[in-house]
């Protein structure tokens, strides 16, 4: 089993939003996110998904064994919630990936991937 | 209500740079000496055709209810620092139930020798 955890900030939050180009301001203007309903800003779900890859592609012994990757945005992160991301084997060239914040919940749900063994 | 199912946009080529991918790494807490991070084909693939469907007035998507849903990716292999690739983006389905739009929108990129390197797959969800 491959873990990290990480504690999200409004820094790292706005770094994968300049790093990516997604600008939405649901990322990046806590005025703007609770004008939308929101709590405030939130992380981007792709920036979660990128942190789980790194973690999958660990658990391949390296990013070029990935083959495939999929995961549904299940929950909302937000600037100070702490997210476990883990990569467990399933059989060969699969795993099971999963992200769960401090309070239990899933962020991440129907995440798995296929390598290259 | 505008579907657009089956719609293919043009070609958009990127070149994988070396400062953006370092900047994408750091930002996922990722070491920029491990090469390009697998997905920064959010950048490569979906990000560079996605503003074509977000901007298209025909598919008439609502950015400010629009929610991320779902996302996959296959790749045949990493791309290196400094090539240059191309990406097509296309509408695999449009459907709306229940006030719900559910857009899926498909990009495929290739290398310069024309050789599939990476498929992305997003479902959008569009609340009316």
């Amino acid at each position: 089993m491959t873990e990290r955890r990480v504690t999200f900030s409004p820094e790292q939050i706005a770094a994968y939003a300049e790093a990516s180009g997604d600008h939405n301001p649901i990322h990046l203007d806590d005025g703007f996110a609770r004008s939308v309903g929101l709590p405030g800003v939130i992380a981007h779900g792709m920036l979660q998904m990128g942190i789980l890859a790194t973690v999958a592609a660990e658990a391949a012994g390296g990013p070029d064994n990935l083959r495939r990757m999929s995961v549904r945005f299940a929950g909302m992160v937000v600037p100070g919630d702490t997210v476990t991301f883990r990569a467990t084997p399933d059989g060969e060239g699969k795993l099971e990936l999963s992200a769960v914040n401090q309070r239990g919940e899933a962020v991440l749900t129907k995440a798995a991937a296929d390598y290259t063994p | 209500m505008a579907a657009v199912a089956g719609k293919t946009y043009p070609a958009v080529q990127i070149e994988i740079d070396t400062e953006r991918v370092a900047d994408f790494a750091r930002a996922i807490g990722s070491n920029p000496s491990d090469g390009v991070p697998p997905t920064f084909a959010a950048v490569y693939s979906l990000g560079a055709t996605v503003p074509q469907l977000f901007g298209d007035q025909d598919a008439a998507v609502d950015f400010a209810r629009l929610l991320h849903a779902e996302q996959e990716f296959e790749w045949q292999r990493q791309p290196r620092v400094g090539e240059t690739l191309t990406s097509v983006g296309r509408v695999a389905s449009d459907t709306s139930r229940r006030g719900m739009r559910f857009v899926t929108f498909e990009s495929e990129t290739t290398d310069a020798d024309g050789a599939a390197l990476c498929k992305s797959r997003a479902l959008f969800v569009i609340r009316s």
